[in-house]
């Protein structure tokens, strides 16, 4: 594997995939510079991923059927879980009570759970507890392509985003995500600081008309949120630091958001 | 040794599950059947997992492996006798498109291009290119050396390849 000529098949799906060693993927990329057509090749089966992920992303977003989550909680915590078991039998009560708020102890599985309605705060607490926990798939699209990120977000939600920056702050993007929604799909844009701690922030547009733009602050399973509503869009910061600090990071969101004036959705 | 499968990352793992059993199967409700088997299987050969590892793929296999299975139970009784690896499309492949935008045409025909695919090539081509898995786990997940795994890439792509240049004959320049 020395030789940097003749380029393998292998060699060029390999350096597509980002596959390679950075050695060997210098070394072809420097082939490639010198031979357009495996270039045009490679930028082709780059393309075809791309599309592929688009293609396939926004089935993630889509709401989970209850058996699938019960199926993927363990045996013998679904015996033991008696509110688990009664679940059934409680949701159909509840759902003759519009808004009535349901299963408290369920935090994950309702947070896709088909015709879960669910607060804009409870969904964004309950978003956040879901993936700043995941250790390998955080978010749907990485940092490293923020712009990838926010077109394809912006092209989900049809309406142009922005993900703040919060270096600030000390907070970095990590990157974000499609999330399932009441009935539209949201954002999530997903921040690290040096300690591992992350906060997230949930963006959906909003079908109520409402211009208030007061920061409103709720705590949800011990997740705090602050969210508001901006120009018919909702946005909900969360995370598991402390409540000033977060409404500090709130207002530089704000602002950032304020300043970059946004394509406002036409309704 | 017996680590504990932690049942959040389960729940969590579930939106990739669902959609690698669409690719598979090429229906959404059979899709959902096999998410189904698979964490039933997955619970049953719990033992099997190490903590640390990466859950994904280590479901990606029991997936498939179930998916075989189910698959050549139901050849048989197909009464089709060969069970060469490179088994053709999927019948009836029919994915839904959820997006309502302008891209759709363009989603579609991606989906209707993949399922035209042999499954096996099909389920290489999402795991490297969508999934973003190692060539060494994608070869793990299919039970294959991973020789086998760069050239079903390079054959799903090149098929892909032939199929776009024939939709969009007219407004490509021939190489």
């Amino acid at each position: 594997m020395n030789s940097a000529l003749p380029l393998t098949d292998d060699d060029l799906n390999a350096f597509a995939d980002n596959r390679l060693t950075d050695e060997r993927a210098r070394q072809i990329a420097a082939v490639l510079e010198r031979e357009p057509a495996l270039a045009a090749r490679v930028a082709e089966i780059r393309r075809l991923n791309a599309q592929l992920r688009d293609a396939l992303d926004s089935w993630l977003a889509e709401p989970l059927p209850r058996t699938l989550i019960t199926a993927a909680k363990a045996p013998r915590s679904r015996r033991r879980a008696g509110v688990f078991r009664a679940w059934p039998a409680l949701a159909a009560a509840a759902s003759l009570v519009v808004g009535v708020a349901i299963g408290w102890q369920l935090r994950g599985e309702m947070l896709q759970e088909a015709g879960t309605p669910v607060t804009f705060q409870r969904q964004a607490a309950l978003t956040h507890a879901l993936y700043a926990a995941d250790a390998n798939r955080p978010v749907e699209i990485w940092a490293n392509e923020e712009e990838r990120l926010v077109r394809w977000l912006s092209k989900r939600l049809s309406f142009q985003l922005h993900a703040p920056n919060l270096n600030t702050v000390g907070f970095a993007l990590v990157g974000g995500r499609l999330v399932a929604g009441n009935e539209k799909p949201g954002a999530m844009f997903m921040y690290e600081n040096a300690d591992k701690q992350r906060i997230s922030l949930l963006v959906r547009k909003d079908a109520e008309r409402s211009r208030e733009t007061a920061f409103r602050y709720a705590q949800e399973d011990g997740v705090s949120v602050f969210y508001w509503i901006d120009d018919a869009c909702g946005y909900a910061l969360s995370g598991n630091i402390d409540k000033q600090q977060l409404l500090s990071i709130a207002r530089v969101v704000y602002g950032q958001l304020a300043v970059s004036e946004p394509v406002a959705p036409k309704n | 040794m017996s680590e504990t499968l932690p049942d959040p990352d389960l729940v969590a793992a579930l939106p990739r599950l669902r959609r690698y059993a669409r690719v598979l199967t090429g229906d959404v409700n059979r899709a959902d059947d096999l998410v189904q088997d698979t964490l039933a299987r997955a619970w049953e050969k719990r033992q099997l997992w190490r903590a640390g590892s990466d859950l994904r793929a280590w479901l990606f296999t029991i997936m498939h492996n179930v998916h075989v299975n189910q698959f050549s139970i139901r050849r048989r009784e197909l009464a089709e006798s060969s069970l060469d690896a490179d088994d053709g499309p999927v019948a009836g492949w029919q994915i839904p498109v959820r997006a309502t935008q302008s891209d759709r045409i363009e989603l579609n025909e991606v989906l209707t291009q993949i399922g035209r695919l042999p499954t096996d090539q099909r389920e290489v081509l999402i795991l490297a290119a969508v999934e973003e898995l190692r060539y060494e786990d994608i070869a793990r997940v299919q039970g294959v050396p991973i020789g086998t795994v760069m050239s079903r890439l390079n054959r799903a792509r090149e098929k892909l390849r032939r199929m776009n240049a024939d939709a969009h004959a007219p407004f490509k320049v021939v190489k």
